[in-house]
């Protein structure tokens, strides 16, 4: 856990919406095979920080760098397939599709089949569309026997909310990452649903050697996956370290139970 | 427990009234009076007449859901509510013919072009006006009783009446089709269809009533014979109806039928079906674009006149002048095989042209501007700019006619091969892009285009791809509506083409192959066949979406594949489970107690 071999490293990075700073300076080191917990109060910038690491923002000032090199102004698309894949707090899950469809989505930009090979179904092609479900299919059975078997030919939409979670993580496993962010992975999901996924974000670094940062609300699962907690608060990072010492931050207790009034 | 007060089966009897009312208005009861469908008693006319008020009774007679629960209509109530309903559809629509009498015909007819004389006394029976109506009204009330009674008799008695009924009147209407395929089949035709009337005659009619209610009897007890045999032998070697041998015999079958069929049917029709794989193949390209990728493009006719134009102007076509005939400004003298590849990649470069401005549009602002750039199709053609090039609005002609080794497909007879051939090819390669990575990415794009972006979609790239792709498969309907048509004016190129082929591609179900030829065969064949509602064929095509709107969303052909497979689904759901819930038994175990931490520190988020 202690390779020195920095994955996904922030730099000073700010983004603001019409004077209001989401993310004020923010610095974050990630180094690979780490678990790093982002926590903060509602509006410290953590899903921001997401945006705009994975594209769907670009940022005012700062840096984002994969493995030493700059990600700042590529596309989303592109950035997927240099290895980021990330969940959202909200699960956004193409909910027509099929569940083993929603996967194989994931394996788009690890293929290549272009127009005439879709059309002519080349050896190729057949063979590259084999490897995309059968990797989909590993993705999926990675959260056990929930989303495979007669569910695979099922659509989204019939999923429960726990499940829709994990073909959403699935759906970025199928990615083939080497940095995952999870926002929220276990909002909404009852105790035993919730203490299930801590398990499977440890199995993601530990079995599939994933970079992997969270942002999670739950202090058991926090307490239980984290490598490094980072706590933020208007868009700075407030306090970083493990979680015994971000827990007993001063300003960190502050940001979370408020502030004394100023008299 | 009463269901619907009386005086909602009132208001759904006028609101029938209002039908019957618009049909006579719009000329849809007194203009088909002598289109015979069976002898010389079941007209057209009457059959509109009767319909509505049958309509509604079978209506009003549906089972209602109350409080979840599901009620039938008993019986002797659905008949009280589909007279009551009847009659006053009858007292409505009477009433109207009456005020209209009293009023002055002509002075109806001045803004009501289809009110005659003729017209109410057809309504009335020829009696007095006010007599007249009370007939209807009586009649009305027992076809709405009818149609109560009808929608609540058992199933086994429904079903094949239906099917009869149905069977008859298609017969009917099919008098100009029908006829002639026996002429050609060298079959005698007289026992059928009378030649004094035009319509089938009462025996022919009685004769295939029989065979409706048989066919549909049988189709019953096949159908409930594979039930039996899927609920007891499981998934496996429950194939019914023969299996793979009885199917493989059918697709033979139905391929001889395909290729017979110009043959069998004879020139008329087959110019028609011609004209149904025009409009298919552009179905099918708009598909991609509308279907898979979800853009709504309204100017899709761009494509159907650069497939149409660049073919004729590659095969040397030239160009209509009031003196005679003049060569292109820029003209080839290539064969038409050869010039299809070039027409495609040049409708696939217009697909990227149209596609790049429009990029960042969606829904109804890029369904505006595409129908903006529909509307310039016939502007540029027509324009001096392009005159030199396309003869304006005089057009060109002597486009080829496609000939294979001397063989010729102009006659719509041959046009029909080339055609089926093309569509054929457009149905292979829709449905394996829609099966490859480019299809789940079109789909993922349609269902949200900002996650499709986050999950490695190249949005922009495969938005152009749909145009051009859509754009090459409609011009290749371009294409062969030269050849079948061999000339080209701007009038052929009208903003009304893309909605047409919209209609058939929303009519068949978005993104369903089988959808797009059905969308086809009923949109553009049906009118065709029926030459006598031309005029009504936007009034149909209205109707028909409308309807498709409320009723079935998801088109008349929608995704089968899964519908078919939800029995199987089913029972795989049974196996899965029994065989996951010891798995489900040791996660229990393992998360059974969540062990309640103290929540460190003083941290309580």
């Amino acid at each position: 856990m202690s390779e020195d071999r920095i994955a996904l490293e922030v730099v000073g990075l700010t983004k603001t919406f019409g004077g209001l700073a989401a993310l004020n300076g923010l610095d974050l080191r990630v180094r690979e095979r780490e678990i790093v917990s982002v926590i903060g109060p509602n509006g410290a910038g953590k899903s921001t920080l997401f945006n705009v690491i994975t594209g769907l923002y670009e940022p005012d000032e700062g840096d984002v760098r994969l493995a030493g090199r700059s990600i700042v102004g590529l596309k989303p698309h592109q950035i997927v397939r240099l290895g980021i894949a990330r969940t959202f707090q909200s699960v956004k899950l193409f909910p027509n599709m099929t569940i083993l469809e929603n996967a194989m989505v994931g394996q788009h930009c690890r293929s290549r089949a272009g127009v005439l090979g879709a059309i002519v179904r080349t050896p190729a092609v057949r063979r590259e569309e084999a490897r995309i479900r059968e990797r989909a299919r590993a993705a999926l059975a990675f959260f056990g026997p929930r989303l495979v078997g007669y569910r695979e030919e099922q659509p989204a939409f019939v999923l429960s909310y726990a499940n829709r979670r994990r073909l959403e993580m699935a759906r970025a496993l199928a990615t083939e990452p080497s940095v995952l962010l999870l926002d929220e992975p276990t909002a909404g999901m009852n105790p035993r649903e919730t203490l299930e996924m801590r398990d499977n974000i440890v199995r993601m670094r530990d079995e599939l050697g994933l970079t992997v940062l969270v942002i999670e609300h739950d202090m058991r699962v926090v307490k239980g996956v984290s490598d490094r907690v980072v706590a933020c608060d208007y868009g700075r990072k407030i306090a970083e370290g493990s979680y015994e010492e971000v827990a007993h931050d001063e300003q960190v207790i502050e940001a979370y139970l408020g502030r004394r009034a100023v008299g | 427990m009463t269901g619907q007060p009386m005086s909602s089966w009132i208001r759904a009897g006028l609101a029938a009234a209002a039908t019957s009312i618009f049909l006579a208005a719009v000329g849809l009861i007194e203009r088909f009076r002598d289109l015979n469908l069976v002898g010389e008693e079941v007209t057209f006319a009457g059959l509109v007449m009767a319909v509505v008020p049958f309509g509604v009774g079978y209506v009003l007679a549906r089972p209602r859901i109350e409080r979840g629960e599901r009620r039938e209509v008993p019986l002797p109530r659905a008949a009280l509510v589909g007279a009551v309903a009847g009659i006053a559809a009858g007292l409505g629509f009477g009433a109207a013919a009456v005020a209209v009498d009293a009023f002055g015909v002509d002075r109806v007819r001045a803004v009501f072009l289809n009110v005659t004389e003729g017209l109410i006394e057809l309504v009335t029976f020829g009696l007095p006006p006010v007599a007249g109506a009370g007939v209807l009204a009586v009649m009305s009330g027992a076809l709405g009783a009818l149609g109560g009674a009808y929608r609540r008799s058992p199933e086994r008695w429904r079903r094949p009446l239906g099917t009869a009924v149905v069977a008859v009147l298609v017969l009917g209407f099919l008098q100009r089709i029908v006829p002639i395929a026996l002429d050609q089949l060298n079959l005698e035709r007289d026992w059928l269809y009378s030649r004094r009337t035009g319509g089938l005659t009462w025996p022919g009619a009685a004769l295939a009533a029989v065979v409706a209610v048989l066919a549909s009897v049988v189709k019953a007890r096949l159908a409930e014979r594979w039930r039996d045999l899927a609920d007891r032998g499981g998934s496996e070697g429950a194939e019914p109806f023969g299996g793979l041998r009885l199917r493989t015999a059918l697709f033979v079958a139905g391929l001889i039928g395909v290729a017979a069929l110009p043959q069998v049917v004879g020139s008329v029709v087959s110019e028609v079906l011609g004209t149904v794989m025009v409009f298919a193949l552009l179905g099918l390209g708009l598909n991609i674009v509308v279907g898979y990728a979800g853009l709504l493009d309204l100017g899709y006719v761009f494509f159907f006149a650069t497939g149409a134009y660049t073919l004729a102007l590659l095969t040397g076509a030239t160009l209509n002048t009031f003196t005679g005939q003049a060569e292109p400004a820029l003209s080839a003298e290539l064969g038409f095989y050869l010039a299809i590849p070039i027409v495609i990649a040049l409708a696939a470069a217009t697909g990227l042209l149209i596609g790049a401005p429009v990029l960042r549009l969606r829904g109804d602002y890029l369904a505006l501007v595409t129908l903006g750039l529909g509307e310039m199709v016939t502007v540029l053609v027509k324009s001096p700019w392009l005159t030199p090039l396309v003869g304006g609005p005089n057009g060109m002609r002597n486009v080829t006619d496609a000939a294979l080794f001397g063989f010729g497909f102009r006659s719509p007879q041959h046009f029909y091969y080339l055609g089926l051939a093309f569509v054929l090819l457009a149905l292979v390669v829709s449905h394996r892009l829609a099966a490859s990575r480019i299809g789940r990415a079109w789909t993922a794009m349609r269902e949200d285009e900002q996650i499709a972006d986050a999950m490695g979609v190249n949005v922009v790239r495969y938005k152009l791809l749909a145009f051009a792709m859509g754009g090459a498969i409609g011009s290749l309907g371009g294409a062969l509506f030269a050849v079948k048509i061999g000339s080209l004016t701007p009038a052929s190129f009208e903003v009304i083409v893309s909605i047409q082929v919209l209609g058939l591609v929303i009519l068949g179900g978005l993104g369903s192959l089988p959808g797009v030829v059905v969308g086809a065969l009923v949109l553009v064949g049906l009118p065709g066949l029926l030459r006598e509602f031309e005029e009504y064929r936007f009034l149909a095509y209205g109707a028909a979406l409308v309807g498709i709107m409320a009723l079935r969303p998801q088109g008349l052909v929608p995704n089968v594949r899964r519908m078919r497979e939800l029995r199987e689904e089913e029972r795989a759901q049974d196996a899965w489970a029994r065989a996951s819930i010891a798995q489900e038994r040791e996660d229990e175990e393992e998360y059974e107690e969540p062990p309640v931490e103290p929540a460190g520190g003083e941290l309580r988020p």
